[in-house]
């Protein structure tokens, strides 16, 4: 760097540091309260200033009180919407998991921490969420929950990071916001509720049919193949009461008959994110949905991840978060999935490496799309 | 009662008082204030449903229609005042929101209306009730505009429960608003030069101050009339001889035998303000308010020194014969300093030559009878100086005669040579005349003066209010390097009883000292007023008030001590209040209303019962508050004990379970001996 750009750089140097002060003061204030006019506010507050005008230019001094009782309101409007924000203790309970395109509740635990003004007309927003709860009214020392709905129409993770509380009490004329940080975060799952067909893997080769036995009869499930923790879902029968004691943790047998009948789910990232995308990673989470409604146990392999062989509700949900976290990128990892391909299903838009796996799945085709070529005739995983 | 219910009362509330602001203020309208506090009344207690009020729009539509024509003639056409017709219309759009179904969302069309009522009131010279409307209009504001945003914030299905003690809370916020508003009422620099309002039209008509008065008037009686002509205030302490004042208004040189009148062409006969000046050197101050009069007469004690107008509208004029008027709008409230006391009787005696007004106007005489001239002359026999001969004359009629109010009973007997003669009695007018024209007889330059004699001191407002019924007649006699000097032939003492009957009722003191601090402190509130608030202000903060022996301590003022105690009053009540509400959530307070209803019924002791002790008391008894104390201390444990959260709902029962129990109570009545077990 010349000494030109040594001098012209030095400004922003010096600068930085109070405007990262000012930056920050500003975000704190702008947290403490914003205030802004509804209609009827603004309209009123207009109507006062008229009502000064006119006051003034008369010597009316009738129209001085009118002006002070129109002030007064005001200054009375601010003090009772901060009255009403204050003291609230809010906790915040979130559904574990959002599912695309359905309405989910949010609960919120509010206490009142005031002694004796009650608050009335409050709504609970989430920082980019358009579904706000509503307290209609909370007495002194009392608590209530309320509710807000929303829903999303993109998979993923959203963050929480601030509740706004905002009230117009009492007399509509300002909304009053207060922001409280309250970090936290959503997990909005893909969709699983569509109709996907397993097609019959090229080269004849059949996919593992599974028997309607759910494989939890000891010695049926093949060799013992060691302990392991437990994990939600898992039979209870197959807890190992000795090694749990002895670690502390609940400990369960595994044996190899599980990860053999397991339907193994390989989703393919390697392409653009979008609506194909989408399309795959919901097809992968049907056919995981499929599997639990089938009592059969399923696991997933993603290049960034994989989820274990399980089977239960807690593995759909283990599946799902997972799939909910999924990026897509052309010139991503390929895929490594510890067990044999040929036992595994490939989702994937491209196609690219089908022929190696036992089962491909091609990615946003449903067996209820009748526009879709592979949906007529296809052996469906229910056998 | 729902929101949207209590929301179109409050509404129709605040229209109330606004047309009760607009009533006192512009005056009684009979026919639009009738009908709209008719409609406004209906809409208190009736609401029409949505079809009803979809066709009554039609008859609104229709009449306002007629309004809007009707006004547009009468300001355009007729050329008569604009507010009155458009308030008109103004009524009749505030009845037509009123009487909407509660369904119309018409909420920021009533809070227009109605605020457009109270300002259009303002626009007139309201009196107090305007105070009071003002006051009631922003607690009902504060109320009405609370429920209404509650009621259209909260979402379909839901309800906000708003028990009285909050509405009541809130209706007690509106203390704020009314602080605020006389903060900046104080505070707010004045800037304009003042305000003609619309009410000046309706004067106050006062007899005895045209350009003619007439003596001759015969009938029955003079009746009393208590209407207020002036309220005077003295700033530097209230006079000893306060019935003795005597307010002078106008003088009349010319007297045909019936009737006093002033001459066209008087050239300037008051003399010159040095000879006033030196009379005596007391002068006394009087700040003085007048009713807006149908004649524009500055009322004042004489000698008037000076006069100094408070409205600058209103300009103090001197007509040629000394008598002080003024010119243009407004109600006239000035400050006059006039003498204090008449020229010493020596100086006066001494006074006789010197300059004299011009041309005889002030020795004019009607045909007069000899046996007048003859009276005069006995009366002042040996007498050699005008000043022995009026006081000789005044004292005559104060000894000889008698005061009365009665008139004379037919036109011969209304003449002076009657009243001097014969009938020897009469009213002011008649002594005034007759020691006017005795005078004259003998060559002293005299006239006749009316104004006011007196007043009533009123001890609320501390000033003097001089009514219709002090009206007074006396004589002015000119001294040479003196002026005009006062004399009052009236007998003394006449005719004050009937004044002080005449107020009516003690109560209306009160009513016309606040009328009067309200037109002093409000409606003539102007940048003196300020200024002189900001001296008291800073002299009740110096030291110099506390230390100075002529002032008095602020601990004693009545005033301080007053306000002082009802703050006290006020701040030990609320603690009280506070303190004895229980502490505790709804059912909390609930059963503790139920305990104690039944504790005043006598059916359990006061301390010591449990719940269930009084619900087994009341079963044992076979009372038929039983069943609903039963549901209402049941659902009091499970909220308070329980866990379970108290709903709207659950309140709800519980009120009417213990409404149902205090209905129990009032009809068992007390338990009577023979029921108390053995």
């Amino acid at each position: 760097m010349n000494v030109l750009e040594s001098v012209a750089a030095l400004p922003a140097e010096l600068l930085a540091e109070p405007l990262a002060i000012l930056r920050a003061s500003w975000r704190r204030l702008r947290a403490w309260r914003r205030i802004r006019f509804t209609v009827g506010g603004a309209v009123f507050t207009a109507g006062a200033f008229a009502t000064g005008f006119a006051a003034v230019n008369t010597g009316n001094n009738l129209l001085y009180l009118l002006l002070g009782a129109m002030l007064g309101f005001i200054a009375l409007s601010g003090w009772l919407s901060e009255q009403a924000l204050r003291g609230l203790e809010v906790r915040r309970r979130t559904p574990q998991g959002v599912t695309v395109g359905k309405t989910f509740r949010i609960s919120y635990h509010v206490t009142s921490r005031k002694r004796r003004i009650p608050t009335l007309a409050v709504h609970l927003l989430e920082s980019g969420l358009p579904g706000a709860a509503f307290i209609a009214r909370l007495d002194p020392g009392e608590s209530v929950t309320v509710r807000s709905e929303n829903h999303f129409i993109r998979r993923g993770i959203y963050p929480l990071e601030t509740l706004t509380l905002s009230t117009a009490f009492p007399f509509g004329l300002f909304t009053k916001k207060r922001d409280i940080p309250l970090t936290g975060e959503l997990v909005i799952w893909p969709r699983a509720d569509r109709s996907v067909a397993l097609p019959t893997p090229p080269g004849g080769r059949n996919m593992p049919r599974y028997s309607d036995a759910n494989g939890a009869t000891l010695g049926a499930r093949g060799e013992f193949r060691g302990l392991r923790e437990y994990r939600a879902g898992d039979d209870p029968r197959d807890v190992h009461w000795r090694s749990t004691a002895r670690t502390g943790q609940p400990m369960v047998r595994e044996y190899d008959q599980d990860s053999a009948e397991t339907l193994w789910i390989c989703l393919d990232t390697r392409d653009e994110p979008g609506d194909h995308a989408e399309g795959a990673v919901e097809t992968a989470a049907s056919l995981a949905a499929r599997a639990y409604h089938d009592g059969r146990r399923f696991a997933l392999v993603t290049p960034s991840g994989q989820v274990d062989s399980g089977m239960g509700s807690a593995q759909l949900e283990r599946l799902l978060d997972v799939l909910a976290r999924v990026d897509f990128q052309q010139s991503g990892p390929r895929l490594s999935p510890p067990a044999d391909p040929a036992r595994c299903v490939l989702v994937s838009m491209s196609g690219s490496g089908r022929s190696s796996y036992g089962a491909y799945v091609p990615a946003g085709r449903w067996a209820d799309d009748s526009t879709s070529e592979d949906a007529v005739g296809q052996e469906s995983l229910a056998g | 009662m729902s929101l949207e219910l209590l929301h179109r009362r409050m509404v129709v509330g605040m229209s109330l008082v606004a047309l009760m602001a607009f009533a006192g203020g512009a005056g009684f309208e009979p026919l639009s204030t009738i009908l709209a506090g008719t409609a406004l009344c209906l809409a208190f207690f009736w609401q029409p449903d949505h079809d009803l009020s979809l066709r009554l729009e039609q008859f609104w539509l229709l009449s306002a229609a007629i309004l809007v024509i009707r006004s547009l003639y009468h300001v355009f056409l007729v050329g008569d005042d604009v507010v009155i017709p458009v308030v008109d219309v103004l009524l009749l759009l505030l009845s037509a929101e009123a009487l909407r179904s509660l369904e119309a969302p018409n909420d920021a069309r009533l809070y227009s209306l109605t605020f457009a009522l109270l300002l259009a009131s303002t626009a007139y010279r309201p009196g107090i009730l305007f105070a009071l409307a003002f006051v009631s209009y922003v607690a009902l504001a504060t109320v009405a505009l609370t429920v209404g945003h509650l009621q259209r914030i909260t979402p379909a299905g839901r309800e906000i429960a708003l028990d009285r003690s909050f509405l009541f809370a809130m209706a007690g916020l509106s203390g704020v608003a009314l602080l605020m508003s006389g903060i900046v009422f104080v505070a707010f620099p004045r800037f304009s030069q003042g305000w003609a309002s619309r009410g000046e039209v309706l004067a106050t008509s006062i007899a005895g101050f045209a350009d003619e008065v007439s003596i001759g008037n015969h009938g029955s009686r003079i009746f009393p009339n208590p209407e207020i002509v002036f309220r005077v205030e003295f700033p530097d302490g209230q006079p000893s001889n306060m019935g003795g004042l005597h307010w002078r208004g106008r003088s009349y040189d010319r007297f045909d035998g019936v009737r006093w009148s002033r001459s066209p062409a008087l050239p300037p006969s008051l003399g010159m303000d040095r000879w006033y000046a030196a009379w005596q050197p007391d002068r006394i101050r009087q700040k003085i308010y007048a009713a807006p009069l149908d004649v524009r007469v500055l009322f004042a004690l004489h000698p008037l020194l000076e006069v100094q107008s408070d409205n600058p509208r209103v300009q103090p004029l001197l007509d040629n014969s000394g008598d002080h008027i003024y010119w243009g709008p407004g109600s006239p409230s000035y400050e006059a300093v006039s003498v204090d006391g008449r020229p010493d009787s020596e100086a006066l005696r001494a006074a006789t030559s010197g300059f004299a007004p011009a041309r005889n106007h002030f020795t004019q005489l009607p045909r007069l009878s000899q046996q007048a001239v003859d009276l005069a002359r006995s009366l002042t026999q040996g007498l050699d100086n005008n000043y022995d001969r009026a006081v000789a004359i005044e004292s005559f009629f104060h000894s000889e005669f008698g005061y009365t109010l009665d008139l004379p009973r037919s036109a011969r007997e209304a003449t002076l040579e009657h009243f001097l003669f014969d009938r020897r009695e009469g009213h002011c007018e008649y002594f005034s005349t007759a020691m006017v024209v005795l005078l004259r007889t003998l060559g002293v330059h005299a006239r006749e003066v009316n104004g006011f004699l007196g007043g009533q001191w009123n001890e609320f407002g501390q000033y003097l209010a001089v009514t219709q019924n002090e009206a007074h007649s006396w004589v002015e006699v000119w001294f040479p390097g003196y002026g005009w000097v006062a004399f009052d032939p009236t007998p003394a003492g006449a005719g004050t009883s009937e004044a002080i009957t005449s107020w009516l009722w003690p109560g209306r003191f009160l009513l016309d000292g606040l009328q009067h601090q309200w037109n002093k402190w409000i409606l003539d509130y102007d940048q003196e007023s300020q200024s002189g608030l900001i001296r008291r202000a800073s002299e009740i903060f110096s030291r110099d008030q506390f230390t100075s022996q002529d002032s008095k301590p602020i601990a004693r003022d009545p005033a301080v001590i007053f306000w002082g105690a009802l703050m006290i009053l006020a701040l030990g009540l609320s603690l009280y209040w506070s303190n004895k509400r229980p502490s505790g959530g709804p059912e909390t307070r609930l059963y503790l209303r139920l305990r104690e209803s039944c504790c005043r019924s006598g059916l359990v002791p006061g301390e010591g019962v449990t719940p269930l002790t009084l619900v087994n008391e009341l079963a044992r008894r076979g009372h038929p508050a039983h069943r609903p104390a039963q549901r209402l201390v049941r659902m009091y444990l499970r909220s308070r004990f329980g866990g379970h959260a108290l709903d709207d709902t659950d309140q709800e029962e519980m009120k009417t379970a213990l409404s149902a129990v205090q209905r129990a109570l009032r009809s068992e009545g007390r338990p009577s001996a023979s029921s108390t077990p053995s």
